[in-house]
């Protein structure tokens, strides 16, 4: 198609740009390339409040509407740098992302922006690529929640699939518990700490979520699961040195947050779970043939997923709960092998995005004129039950 | 232009229902329509630097992944760094690795990168020394970008096959279009293409070795418990995604990045897709090659003074209206639930085009003849956020406005124009602007101290002269166009 006003331009040699708009970052770049142009936070200045607002906590359809527009906008033209009509997009997206969510998503790239064409690739199976594997456990741990997703020989087992609210978000809440109440009301925790709160000693330094965050990053760990399980009792470890952190007020943090900030993860809830047990309860839902398989390929990916300690903790505990009675008659699995993905984990999965968006795949596409015909986006989970008709297929 | 940075007392309704001072809005002369910048199509013009401010096309962009290959940002606080010079020995390291011992030689001039914000510099990160003062600094490639080019043609290849087996044999996927499908698909693919002992020359160059799990992890540095650790020699995360495939946690692992470039854009009327605003191609001019600001085209209304306002009790509101245009124009003012349809009042010549109805409700006259558009999208209008809380009497007359001459602004021999106004409601006039005289009553339940502002609205029909259709070879037309305006004219003061 082309427009003659002011010369002739053609659509199709524009890049492919590959979104994934996470929860707390947002990476994009250009199919092919090996690195994201940027990573940025999920969040965009509201033109009327002048406030930053996380997208994700949009209050309704309109408002997530607005929301997108001023975010993507500024995404486009500031940080991917093109103009986004008749440009082809490949979206990311989690397994659980609210129908709501993609549904304006898509309203917005199509109708607002009027970009060429959309492909919505699973957060999950577009990671595989980055192995050149087809079978592989994929483990997403964000900031909002953990999901999981077994692929064998290049097909999802969705029965498998496993999520909790378990990720960057419940570690910033702890270690905001941490510096409000200092003893935080919590199996591991609880009465350990009767000195003041960190909220008492520095009653005029503003915790926002930017310095939690920053404390997070720069001096937490994941401890190890010999110590975690002593802390708390008589025998607790001696806390790792306290670090003094700089500001217009400096402050310390203890120790005690330091190692223990990450331990709601390994932590078990009501219902008996955490991270560890998303991974072994996933293998027990596969056929019993693909076991080993994917026990022996499993790939960590997602921001929290990098804290330092993070995966060796995870193996200790795979190994030492396929011993507990609980796994020990269901699961005859030893070894659990893991994946190093050419990326550093907050950007794999767009990694993969990448690698697909290199590909040629007219059929996956959903082109503008589908779309406007349509005005919807198929939904990947029903067709797989195959309970949608094909009436919507966008073919070329 | 002070007023440009005021807040929004007076508010034009666009088409698309966004409410804007007539300082952000554009005016298509094609389609004789208000846009503005949320319902435009917005494209990039060009590339620069924001810091040497060189031009780059869109082609050199692409091949320099949008930054600007003379400058560099620092890595610690992200300002521009500057690049400094110093003499030092030059120094010779054998080549061989053989013995390390330095030989020394007269001075020369080198070249090093440095922040004037937070003092960091190239030569505090261990890079070298450059001896051209334009760069040749050394560039960091992601470590797996051979990988990962191995995967893409690996990948590559599997849609090729996936495409010739669906040619040839008329095959299609069960779900052609989902993810799900893609990759079982793709999985077959490998499985039959692998196991295939046709093509066994292939077999190497379509698949690249597959990831190796281990059970070996990264496992925690056993001094962590006891090394005490100094906070500024940690990376912040924000100074790691600056450079993502490394995010180094040590400071001075940073390594500093290319300033990425910024784009100037143009709009385009989504509708008839003439543009509305195109800068100058010189990122150092602020100059516009085309401008269709409102604000040249639309009668601009101002708030002059409001007597104290009450709820129930009538005040008066002075407003200054400006015409802008070469052309006269008569202004009516009608109330917020009138029609917004154009209305083709006259055309200059026999040849008369008249406007009929079936086309009030597409979105414009189409004046632009032979020329292959798009179909455009529609967006959904966005619902009017803000609601009037006053009652307004509006004239019955209309206020004629004579163009706007520049010569006659500086003239103060007086006006010689001879209107016909009527003094209650005009009170004032010169040259191209005019005051009138309104009264309005806000409603009985604004309170006081609630804070509420006193919101007025009403819709203002103002006659236009297109004269885009003389360049089509026709007589210009005259419209009597059409905009809803709200005013926030002050707060309650006193109740009833
Ligand atoms: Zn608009
Ligand atoms: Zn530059
Ligand atoms: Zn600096
Ligand atoms: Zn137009």
């Amino acid at each position: 198609m082309l427009r003659t006003y002011e010369g002739i331009r053609f659509f199709s040699d524009k890049q492919m740009v590959i979104l994934d708009i996470g929860s707390a970052y947002t990476k994009f770049g250009y199919a092919g390339e090996p690195t994201p142009r940027g990573i940025i936070r999920t969040e965009i200045k509201c033109p009327d409040t002048k406030k930053l607002r996380r997208i994700y906590d949009y209050k309704d359809t309109e408002d997530l509407y607005q929301l997108l527009v001023e975010f993507l906008h500024a995404l486009f033209f500031k940080h991917v740098v093109i103009s986004p009509k008749d440009a082809r997009i490949v979206i990311l997206e989690s397994l659980l992302v609210p129908t709501q969510f993609r549904d304006t998503l898509a309203k917005v790239l199509f109708r607002h922006f009027e970009i060429g064409s959309l492909m919505l690739l699973s957060t999950h199976l577009a990671t595989i690529s980055t192995l050149g594997v087809n079978s592989a456990l994929v483990l997403d741990i964000g900031y909002k929640e953990a999901t999981l997703i077994p692929i064998y020989e290049g097909e999802p087992i969705l029965k498998a699939w496993q999520a909790l609210p378990l990720g960057g978000q419940v570690v910033h809440e702890l270690v905001k518990c941490f510096i409000f109440n200092w003893c935080f009301i919590n199996s591991y925790f609880f009465n350990r700490y009767l000195m003041k709160s960190l909220r008492e000693i520095y009653p005029n330094v503003d915790i926002t979520e930017k310095l939690v965050e920053d404390i997070k990053v720069r001096t937490c760990f994941v401890t190890t699961l010999e110590r975690s399980a002593k802390l708390g009792t008589a025998d607790a470890p001696k806390p790792p040195p306290a670090i003094k952190y700089p500001g217009v007020k400096s402050i310390n943090i203890p120790g005690e947050i330091r190692e223990e900030a990450f331990e709601v993860l390994w932590e078990r809830d009501n219902d008996n779970l955490s991270i560890p047990t998303m991974i072994l309860n996933a293998i027990i839902q596969c056929p019993i043939d693909t076991r080993r398989t994917l026990a022996e390929n499993i790939l960590l990916i997602g921001g929290t997923a990098m804290a330092k300690g993070f995966a060796s903790r995870l193996k200790s505990e795979l190994l030492t709960l396929v011993k507990s009675s609980h796994y020990s008659e269901k699961l005859k699995i030893q070894t659990f092998m893991f994946h190093t993905a050419p990326s550093k984990p907050n950007y794999t999965a767009w990694l993969g995005g990448a690698i697909f968006g290199s590909v040629d795949l007219p059929l996956r596409c959903l082109t503008k004129e589908n779309y406007l015909k349509s005005d919807r986006v198929p939904d990947w989970v029903s067709l797989i039950d195959n309970q949608r008709d094909e009436s919507t297929v966008c073919e070329t | 232009m002070s007023y440009l940075n005021q807040p929004d007392y007076v508010c034009y309704v666009c088409n698309c229902g966004s409410l804007k001072p007539i300082s952000k809005i554009y005016f298509c002369r094609h389609c004789s329509k208000i846009r503005c910048g949320y319902c435009v199509c917005q494209e990039v013009d060009s590339h620069y630097c924001p810091n040497c401010m060189e031009n780059l096309p869109s082609s050199e962009v692409r091949l320099k992944k949008n930054k600007c290959s003379n400058c560099f940002k620092c890595p610690c606080c992200f300002q521009t760094l500057s690049t400094r010079a110093g003499h030092v020995p030059l120094r010779v390291v054998p080549a061989d690795g053989e013995d390390s011992k330095d030989v020394k030689t007269t001075p020369k001039k080198v070249y090093y990168l440095s922040c004037s914000l937070c003092r960091w510099t190239s030569r505090d990160a261990g890079i070298p020394d450059q001896s051209m003062a334009t760069g040749g600094w050394p560039e960091q490639e992601n470590p797996h970008t051979s990988r990962i080019n191995t995967l893409i043609d690996y990948h590559k290849i599997l849609a090729s096959i996936e495409k010739q087996q669906s040619e040839r044999k008329k095959f299609r996927p069960k779900h052609p279009y989902m993810q799900i499908a893609m990759f079982r698909i793709t999985s077959a693919m490998v499985r039959k293409h692998i196991g295939h002992p046709a093509k066994p020359t292939n077999e190497s160059t379509d698949q690249p070795s597959p990831a190796v799990a281990s059970t070996e992890v990264e496992e925690l540095p056993t001094d962590i418990f006891t090394k005490p650790v100094e906070i500024t020699k940690i990376t912040t995360l924000e100074q790691r995604l600056q450079q993502p495939d490394v995010q180094t946690e040590n400071v001075n692992e940073l390594r500093p990045q290319h300033r990425q470039l910024l784009v100037r854009r143009s709009q385009r009327c989504r509708v008839c897709e003439h543009n509305l605003c195109k800068p100058d191609f010189c990122s150092q001019s602020a100059k516009f090659k085309i401008q269709l600001a409102a604000f040249y085209h639309v009668p601009e209304v101002r708030i002059v003074t409001c007597e104290p306002l009450r709820p129930g009790k009538s005040s008066e509101l002075l407003l200054k209206f400006c015409n802008p245009t070469q052309h006269q124009t008569q202004v009516v003012l009608l109330p917020l639930d009138t029609p917004m349809t154009p209305i083709l009042t006259l055309v200059d010549e026999k040849e008369e085009v008249k406007q009929d109805n079936a086309q009030q409700g597409s979105e414009s006259p189409n004046l632009l003849p032979s020329i292959v558009r798009q179909v455009p999208v529609v967006e959904e209008t966005k619902p009017i956020k803000i609601t009037a809380n006053a009652d307004v009497v509006l004239p019955q007359n209309c206020l004629i406005l004579p163009r706007r001459d520049d010569a006659a602004e500086y003239d103060d021999t007086g006006d010689t124009h001879n209107f016909q106004d009527d003094p209650k409601f005009v009170i004032w006039r010169k040259g191209n602007k005019a005051v009138i005289k309104l009264h309005v009553t806000p409603h009985e339940n604004i309170e006081e101290n609630n804070n509420q502002p006193v919101v007025i609205g009403f819709v203002m029909q103002y006659r236009y002269v297109n004269t885009i259709t003389t360049l089509e070879h026709k007589a210009p037309q005259k419209l009597d166009l059409k905009v809803k305006l709200y005013l926030t004219i002050g707060n309650i003061v006193g109740s009833a």
